[in-house]
């Protein structure tokens, strides 16, 4: 599907959130990493997808009306065989139905699982006089209670990703404290720039979170996405 | 000069300015124009209130009826009429084909009432059918410091003014205006825009970009209409000359409605402030930061070193000068052994050090020549990026009243330096007991070109924003 196909499909749903599966599937399509994410709607189809995909893996409630998966039990993580695979298949239909009983469930995405590494965010938001603007921050604790993030409008010029990178107060991180390594900032910025080229390019783009973005010392990889169309 | 061609460069440069619609008792207008007159410009009058004619030709100015009698070209009007009346004017001025005008006049869209959100829509429709220019409403106008108009009565005429500055707000246009020339700093133009209903703030920053009289471009902005535009200006603007923003309403009033955690985080101020980086221009939150920034813009060499070299005369004031310095991101660290060697060759360290900061007072104690060698060992040492010296009223007024020499011998000293000096000099000097005293002193530094800082918190803010990009050569 196209992202020009999946818009209009969420416009005829009359719904604004993109599923991550969506979102991703856009964003790979944009040259930007993303984990790989299928969508299944069986436990049979999750156990299958996940073994051609290898594990680990994570697996995902899939529903327009679920703002936060993890709160009502709709992630797990680190899933090691197709046994676990199709338990937490049922584990995750069974927790969400009884957290959020109204919430339509389209099934369970199955998710390549990130090496470990330093989480960030990037995102897009729509200023009403500006139009799309970038942001980058550290994931976690930095970004939601410190707001220790960097803001540029879209698209990105020149060093505009770099700058945004240097910017934040939390920058050493990045270069490994406690004996971790530095992670590749390089992939950052790539990574920036192509969002902020996607953001320019999609105007119907309102709102867009890859939060978090496991960023190491081999690459920057968005695990979970997160698109906000305009109202049409 | 002026930029050829531009179509706001009449009224930017005007030969012939018609006050319209200036009254009794005060003629505030004509008055603050006289020296527009003073300076062979022709000021003329526009009333039809004959009660208030003699009073106008008694301050020299001829008047006319009407706009359109005037026999020569008007490059720039004043309108100051009732509201009601202001569409009249308007189809005067483009009649007369008249350069530009700002209106003074108020009572528009920003009343948010019916009629003066009518008769503004009024007054756009027929300006910009006519591609006619008008500043404002609702706004003091220009400055224009060479020819001498003015719009307020106390900012100075002044024909060595390098800073263009263009400001949503008539009092912060005023006031700015005011400070930059009690601190010997002075505009080469200056527009306050107000409504803004047919030129903005773009327009305004397009001309001083090109201007070749203005230097360095200061701007207090509260929003902005089209801000792709802006975006564009700006980035045009600093590509060629400094721009600081100094940006009003700061605050974040009410949640925004978002559904990410990037929306939620998007706040107005936070946006503004990656966009100013991105478009490469000074952000300011006040009219002292601004002042401050446009200071160093305008005196001090560039560098984009953060070394420095920090002196000052006391103990405290070493400690405190440091505090500032290292807050702001400078790094205070040590000089050159050279530097050392030669130093305690005469520095006294009893009740003073050298290290860096340089507690100096008890070595100088007044002596050009000790000061010189000092100022000489910093200059060269490789070390060191900028040097910052401190010297309070404190100490400094009582022996400056009394021995007004060590005043001009201290500023020569300072003033040569920064001439041989290919490093940024600053001097911070807190008022302390003294604020009258050292506004006038200050003065005879800021002719010299030694820029001058009331504390060292500010010295070092204005530092961290501006050092990068100074202007002098």
């Amino acid at each position: 599907m196209t992202f020009a196909e999946t818009i209009a499909s969420a416009r005829t749903q009359n719904r604004t959130l993109l599923s991550e599966v969506e979102a991703k599937a856009a964003l790979g399509d944009a040259g930007v990493p993303v984990t790989a994410t299928t969508l299944a709607q069986t436990r049979e189809e999750a156990a299958a997808q996940a073994e051609a995909m290898g594990y680990p893996v994570a697996l995902k409630v899939v529903s327009p009306n679920v703002a936060h998966k993890s709160d009502v039990g709709g992630v797990v993580l680190g899933l090691e065989s197709h046994e676990e695979v199709a338990q937490a298949y049922d584990e995750i239909i069974r927790s969400v139905q009884a957290a959020q009983p109204s919430a339509a469930i389209e099934g369970v995405s199955v998710q390549e699982m990130a090496a470990p590494g330093v989480e960030v965010i990037v995102g897009v938001a729509t200023d009403p006089q500006f139009g799309p603007v970038m942001m980058f921050g550290l994931g976690g604790i930095m970004v939601e209670v410190l707001g220790d993030v960097a803001f540029r409008l879209a698209p990105l010029g020149e060093g505009d990703a770099r700058d945004m990178i240097d910017e934040i107060q939390g920058r050493q991180v990045l270069d490994g404290v406690r004996g971790q390594p530095p992670v590749d900032i390089g992939a950052i910025e790539a990574m920036l720039d192509r969002v902020s080229v996607f953001a320019a390019e999609h105007p119907e783009v309102a709102e867009l979170d890859l939060n978090p973005v496991i960023a190491s010392p081999e690459g920057a990889i968005a695990v979970d996405a997160r698109i906000v169309l305009a109202e049409a | 000069m002026s930029v050829p061609g531009h179509p706001l460069d009449r009224m930017f440069n005007p030969k012939t300015v018609a006050i319209i619609g200036d009254k009794g008792p005060n003629y505030m207008w004509l008055r603050n124009n006289q020296p527009f007159k003073d300076r062979g410009g022709n000021l003329y009058s526009v009333q039809i209130d004959e009660k208030e004619i003699p009073g106008i030709e008694e301050l020299g100015v001829e008047n006319f009826r009407a706009l359109t009698d005037i026999p020569e070209p008007v490059d720039y009007a004043l309108v100051a009429v009732p509201r009601h009346v202001s569409p009249y004017v308007m189809k005067d001025l483009i009649e007369a084909k008249v350069g530009g005008a700002a209106f003074f006049t108020s009572g528009f869209a920003e009343t948010g009432e019916e009629l003066g959100v009518s008769l503004q829509a009024q007054l756009t429709e027929m300006a910009r059918e006519a591609n006619f220019n008008v500043v404002g409403p609702n706004c003091m106008g220009l400055y224009l410091p060479r020819v001498g108009v003015r719009f307020n009565p106390d900012v100075p005429v002044a024909d060595d003014g390098r800073v263009g500055f263009v400001s949503q707000s008539g009092t912060h246009s005023i006031m700015f205006s005011l400070v930059m020339g009690a601190n010997g700093m002075h505009l080469s133009r200056c527009a306050s825009f107000g409504n803004a209903i047919v030129l903005d703030i773009s327009d305004y920053l397009e001309y001083l970009t090109e201007d070749p009289e203005t230097d360095v471009i200061a701007m207090y902005v509260e929003g902005v209409k089209d801000g792709p535009r802006f975006v564009q200006a700006l980035r045009a603007a600093t590509a060629r000359k400094p721009v600081v923003v100094w940006k009003g309403g700061q605050t974040d009033a009410g949640a925004r409605a978002t559904m990410s955690h990037t929306g939620s985080l998007a706040s107005p101020h936070a946006v503004w402030q990656g966009i100013m980086r991105q478009c490469g221009a000074i952000s300011t939150n006040s009219l002292d930061e601004t002042v401050d920034a446009v200071k160093v813009l305008l005196d001090a060499k560039p560098s984009t070193g953060k070394r420095m070299a920090l002196m000052a005369m006391t103990g405290g004031q070493s400690v405190s000068i440091t505090d500032a310095f290292v807050g702001q991101g400078f790094e205070v660290g040590r000089l050159s052994e050279g530097s050392y060697e030669e130093l305690s060759s005469f520095f006294n360290i009893i009740g003073g050090s050298f290290q860096n900061p340089l507690d100096m007072a008890g070595t100088v104690q007044g002596k050009r020549e000790t000061l010189e060698r000092i100022l000489g060992i910093l200059d060269a040492d490789e070390s060191v990026d900028a040097l910052v010296m401190e010297q309070s009223a404190m100490f400094g007024a009582r022996q400056w009243k009394d021995h007004p020499e060590r005043v001009e011998d201290l500023v020569d000293t300072l003033a040569s330096h920064i001439e041989r000096s290919a490093k940024p000099f600053l001097m911070v000097m807190h008022p302390a007991h003294e604020e009258a005293f050292v506004a006038e002193v200050r003065l005879k530094f800021a002719e010299r070109r030694i820029p001058v800082f009331a504390s060292f918190e500010r010295a070092a803010a204005a530092a961290a924003r501006a050092l990068p990009q100074g202007t002098r050569s």
